[in-house]
């Protein structure tokens, strides 16, 4: 366990000293102000309108902060995610084969356990540096925002959204990391990974047309319609098992894909 | 200490090497030549157990390197022929990164990763990042890494590679220090380092072994009574086939 910490270790010193992760720590943060302050926008015109035209019209999910704005903020960050995380992911083995490094940690005494689970430490510690600088918005809006009944968010259903979201990111970082065991080309690793999170993210919109048995299939595999509950504070037990089972599995892959070295 | 029988590596229909057969006893030093292409990278990456052999066994301290390779790998340094970097790190903090992966201890891991720095010569560029150091400076990086934990065997795939004559006569110096202590298989295509440093070579040629002897017993059979028969013409013989 010592060596997969060192391995964690060495990731992470590497994320941190190249401009890399600096680079998607930077488009993540343009990304979210962006779409922050749209929302932000949004509810406040709503507000506005309902000040005029009487407060029963307004559709409860825009009644206050937390469901106005933090809710569809944490969804779409999660789509910011989707798009940021392969690049993070894309190096963890990738860059090893281009490097030759990798026969340095195939010819250590290191089980692929470790190299697997090492690696997978590490680009956990980088996706949650991203997306932890997303708890900057909510903090952001308890500072400047007020209410009558005290605090003007809901911190329970703000912290679970971005629990959810940090399942999500880790969701990614497993899948990325078992795509980037495949190939060289970091390059290939991040497109291979895009071609599996995006349209399995997208996959409910098939359950549209299917019939019964099917749709309810399709839609409990989507990664939106997991999302959905959890973003907004919900917990659900499915889900959680679900991405657990996600990762899990993508960790065994990667694992299987390091000990394939060994009889190629 | 190393034992190889029959080591054949096949990828489809290509054959890297077939049959090797050779052994070499504890602290001795091996010299393994051939051409560009005749199979010694291959061979050095079966014997650490980065790939596995088609067919044939080979054995470090007696533990089959297929069947045990953690054993195996506890008990070899190794220099691969691209001296496996990260650029981004730091020599200190590179050699640091390889001694815990080796699983020294954390309290003299200081004091080895220095004991090999000097060793090498490195003790002037510790604190400096990789990328930005020389093409000789980094081969001494990668023959340090292999050096620490000071492993029984030593498996060096072109150690002088990239070196000026200056550093290729200290990194020989520093080989031929380790016989006694060390096992030692060193591949290079630069004939008077074998010449200097091993008592024993092995040639091979397209994946064969096309001599294996004492150096001084290959040079009389090859030479006639001639003593003085260099090692490069019996290289070119053998290889011209």
């Amino acid at each position: 366990m010592r060596t997969a910490l060192a391995i964690a270790r060495k990731e992470l010193s590497i994320y941190f000293t190249t401009p890399w992760a600096y680079a998607v720590f930077t488009a993540m943060l343009a990304l979210a102000s962006f779409f922050f302050v749209g929302l932000l926008h949004d509810f406040q015109h709503t507000q506005e309108l309902a000040r005029m035209s009487g407060w029963d019209n307004l559709p409860p999910e825009r009644r206050n902060l937390t469901d106005g704005v933090m809710v569809p903020f944490w969804s779409s960050v999660m789509i910011i995610t989707l798009f940021v995380a392969p690049f993070l992911s894309m190096r963890l083995f990738a860059e090893e084969k281009r490097n030759k490094t990798f026969e340095l940690l195939m010819t250590a005494p290191v089980r692929p356990v470790e190299i697997v689970l090492g690696k997978y430490l590490g680009g956990l510690g980088v996706i949650t540096t991203t997306l932890g600088l997303t708890i900057l918005y909510p903090v952001l809006l308890s500072f400047f925002g007020s209410s009558e009944s005290g605090t003007v968010l809901e911190w329970g259903t703000v912290l679970l959204g971005y629990g959810g979201l940090l399942l999500w990111g880790a969701t990614c970082m497993a899948i990325g990391m078992f795509l980037s065991t495949l190939t060289e080309s970091q390059m290939v690793a991040a497109l291979l990974t895009f071609a599996v999170l995006l349209p399995w993210t997208l996959l409910r919109g098939l359950a549209h047309g299917a019939e019964e048995p099917m749709r309810s299939i399709i839609t409990y595999l989507s990664f939106d319609a997991q999302l959905q509950g959890l973003l907004r504070g919900v917990v659900d037990l499915k889900t959680i098992v679900f991405f657990f089972s996600v990762i899990i599995f993508s960790l065994v892959l990667s694992h299987r894909a390091v000990e394939a070295q060994r009889w190629a | 200490m190393i034992e190889v029988q029959n080591l054949t590596k096949r990828y489809r229909d290509r054959v890297a090497v077939e049959g090797l057969n050779f052994s070499v006893a504890e602290g001795e030093i091996l010299g393994f030549l051939g051409p560009n292409g005749a199979g010694k990278s291959t061979t050095m990456k079966l014997l650490t157990g980065f790939l596995p052999p088609s067919e044939g066994v080979a054995k470090v301290a007696g533990f089959d390197v297929f069947e045990q390779p953690l054993e195996v790998k506890r008990r070899i340094g190794y220099l691969p022929e691209t001296p496996p970097l990260y650029p981004e790190m730091t020599v200190v903090g590179y050699l640091k990164f390889v001694a815990s992966l080796k699983g020294l201890p954390g309290r003299g891991l200081r004091a080895e990763v220095e004991r090999v720095g000097t060793l090498t010569g490195l003790s002037d560029v510790m604190g400096r990042v990789i990328q930005n150091l020389s093409k000789g400076y980094k081969q001494r990086v990668g023959i340090a890494q292999a050096l620490l934990g000071s492993p029984p065997v030593l498996i060096l795939d072109e150690p002088t590679e990239g070196l000026d004559p200056t550093q290729r006569a200290e990194v020989r110096a520093l080989i031929k220090g380790l016989a006694g202590k060390h096992t030692v298989i060193l591949s290079t295509h630069i004939l008077p380092e074998v010449t200097m440093t091993c008592e024993k070579v092995l040639i091979i040629n397209q994946g064969r072994v096309v001599a294996y002897d004492d150096l001084r017993k290959l040079a009389r059979a090859h030479g006639g009574k001639a003593e003085n028969v260099s090692l490069e013409e019996i290289f070119i013989k053998l290889t011209a086939a």
